[in-house]
């Protein structure tokens, strides 16, 4: 079964989405990270991650983390997913990295119907 | 002729912070470090909480450093009760705060102080050329990570220490594999080290008093008296020597010992505890070119790279100590009365202090974080760099400046970006 990395704060409604909609898909293997460094971890040739995506309406696919937004990397706070994600490929970490990126809010049935289809 | 210097934002440390300087004649006018975070109110917060509780919500003052509030919140409301908590449990507090240690060590050395010594504005630009020196960070970081994430049950917020002892206890293969790991970046620490005793710190004195917890036994973590200069004293007598005051210009309050400036941190703790690291970190340090006790603040970045070799082999030593037990948590006698709870973190001395009614209701609260202590010290520090290197050019003062508030290493508990260099 594949791994699925799941990010997202469980006390944040909208940063959980993640988290609520994992628990309802089937045929991974889902792991909930808590700090980016867990993707060190991993054997896989391509990391598959669930996040919750600012800014969109629909589930969507990012393959190229050039696509997502990051600040500099300013305090120890800003040690974010995007950033680590950069600082991997940065490094020449040889990983593929494929996000499904859902939408901060909306109905769960219906994203998870529409990751369906996507995956 | 006068200028000023405005940074509206200092980059790569916690939180926001601004400086304003004035210059006339080639001598400060005005000097003014500015902590521009909003007041968080958690001392107001857990007023009216049971005793509890107190760590469980201190803890959120910082994620980078949550470890410290817990336990130096538990160690103040055991402190108000006349508790002493076992063996055991102080050891596991021990090693959980040196996990804790070594992951922010690490972090800062790495991806917020090393860019300004090898040129680059940041860590990921700097990732295609130092892809090494990042992966020690990250080695180190996972270390110190999975020291938090077992002991304390996530590697944030940590949940299993508690008032009274501990609440779920490793096992003793969890350990073992902690010790593993900790041996596996034995190496990542020498080669931090290595770097940071290689890199070329500005000349620069601080007449700050260094601070930090003394035990003439080991290197304090939770334990001992304090320390400034020849005087030592208890914790309990700290309201005599340290004062919190506040300025116009922060949000932050100013500390002072005895009115004085003093500095916390690895430096101020190498500077007091220097015959108490390790023997490993000791020997490095003495055939270091970097000669300690130092009076130059930059070297505290050096500092935390011993420190880092310390931590590491302290942590093992613990782990080798450690004779795991079941232990259920102490039921404690309820009453009222004042703790202190002082403890060492990453950032230099933190202070917890919590008064209860006979309910263990908190009735006040006072907390002193490092970087509240060292809030001072880099502005007096700043007020003394100024004249030396005022016929810089611009960026490079300004990266003197920033250089030299980075390697306090400041928590101001959020990001902060440099919007805007105002000269006039």
């Amino acid at each position: 079964m594949r791994n699925l990395y799941v990010f997202g704060n469980e006390f944040l409604e909208e940063d959980r989405k993640a988290r609520e909609l994992s628990s309802m898909l089937e045929g991974f293997n889902v792991v909930h990270c808590r700090s980016p460094d867990e993707l060190l971890e991993c054997e896989e040739d391509e990391i598959l991650i669930l996040d919750v995506v600012s800014g969109i309406k629909k589930p969507m696919i990012i393959t190229d983390i050039e696509q997502i937004k990051t600040t500099k990397m300013l305090s120890l706070h800003d040690f974010d997913l995007g950033f680590f994600l950069k600082l991997m490929k940065e490094m020449g970490m040889d990983k593929k990295i494929k996000i499904l990126g859902i939408p901060p809010s909306g109905d769960l049935k219906k994203i998870k119907e529409e990751i369906k289809v996507m995956t | 002729m006068s200028k000023t210097i405005t940074l509206n934002h200092i980059t790569k440390i916690e939180g926001h912070a601004s400086l304003s300087l004035g210059i006339k004649n080639d001598k400060v006018t005005k000097c003014e470090l500015s902590a521009t975070e909003g007041s968080r109110y958690f001392e107001g917060i857990v007023k009216g909480r049971r005793y509890y509780e107190a760590h469980e919500m201190t803890s959120r003052i910082c994620g980078v450093c949550s470890c410290a509030h817990v336990v130096a919140a538990i160690s103040a409301v055991e402190n108000a009760f006349g508790y002493k908590p076992s063996k055991q449990t102080k050891q596991l507090r021990e090693l959980m705060t040196l996990g804790e240690r070594i992951r922010s060590h690490a972090t800062h050395l790495y991806f917020l102080a090393l860019p300004d010594y090898v040129g680059y504005g940041s860590a990921l630009a700097m990732a295609k050329k130092y892809r090494k020196e990042l992966q020690n960070a990250l080695n180190l970081m996972k270390c110190g990570n999975g020291i938090i994430k077992l002991l304390g049950a996530r590697e944030l917020h940590p949940v299993s220490a508690t008032v009274g002892g501990w609440l779920k206890i490793p096992k003793e293969k969890e350990i073992e594999n902690v010790k593993k790991t900790l041996i596996s970046v034995r190496e990542d620490a020498l080669k931090t080290f290595s770097l940071f005793s290689s890199l070329n710190y500005p000349e620069f004195e601080t007449e700050s008093v260094m601070f930090s917890l003394v035990d003439k036994n080991k290197y304090s973590v939770l334990d001992g008296t304090f320390s400034s200069g020849n005087m030592k004293t208890t914790k309990k007598k700290y309201r005599e020597h340290i004062k919190e005051y506040q300025v116009p210009h922060s949000n932050a309050n100013f500390v002072t010992y005895d009115n004085y400036q003093y500095q916390v941190g690895a430096m101020a703790r190498i500077n007091n505890n220097k015959k108490q690291l390790h023997n490993k970190a000791k020997k490095l340090l003495n055939k270091s070119k970097i000669k300690f006790p130092s009076k130059n603040p930059y070297t505290n970045n050096f500092a935390q790279a011993v420190e880092l070799v310390h931590c590491i082999e302290e942590a093992i030593k613990l782990c080798d100590s450690l004779n795991l037990k079941e232990e259920k948590l102490d039921k404690l006698k309820v009453k009222a009365g004042t703790g202190i709870g002082c403890i060492e973190v990453p950032r230099g001395t933190l202070w917890h202090e919590y008064t209860l009614d006979k309910k263990g209701i908190i009735t006040n609260a006072n907390i002193i974080t490092p970087t509240a202590q060292n809030l001072f010290s880099v502005q007096e520090d700043i007020k003394e760099l100024v004249p030396s290197i005022i016929k810089k050019k611009k960026k490079d003062i300004i990266m003197d400046i920033e250089k030299l508030i980075r390697s306090y290493d400041p928590c101001f508990s959020c990001s902060a970006h440099f919007l805007e260099v105002k000269w006039v």
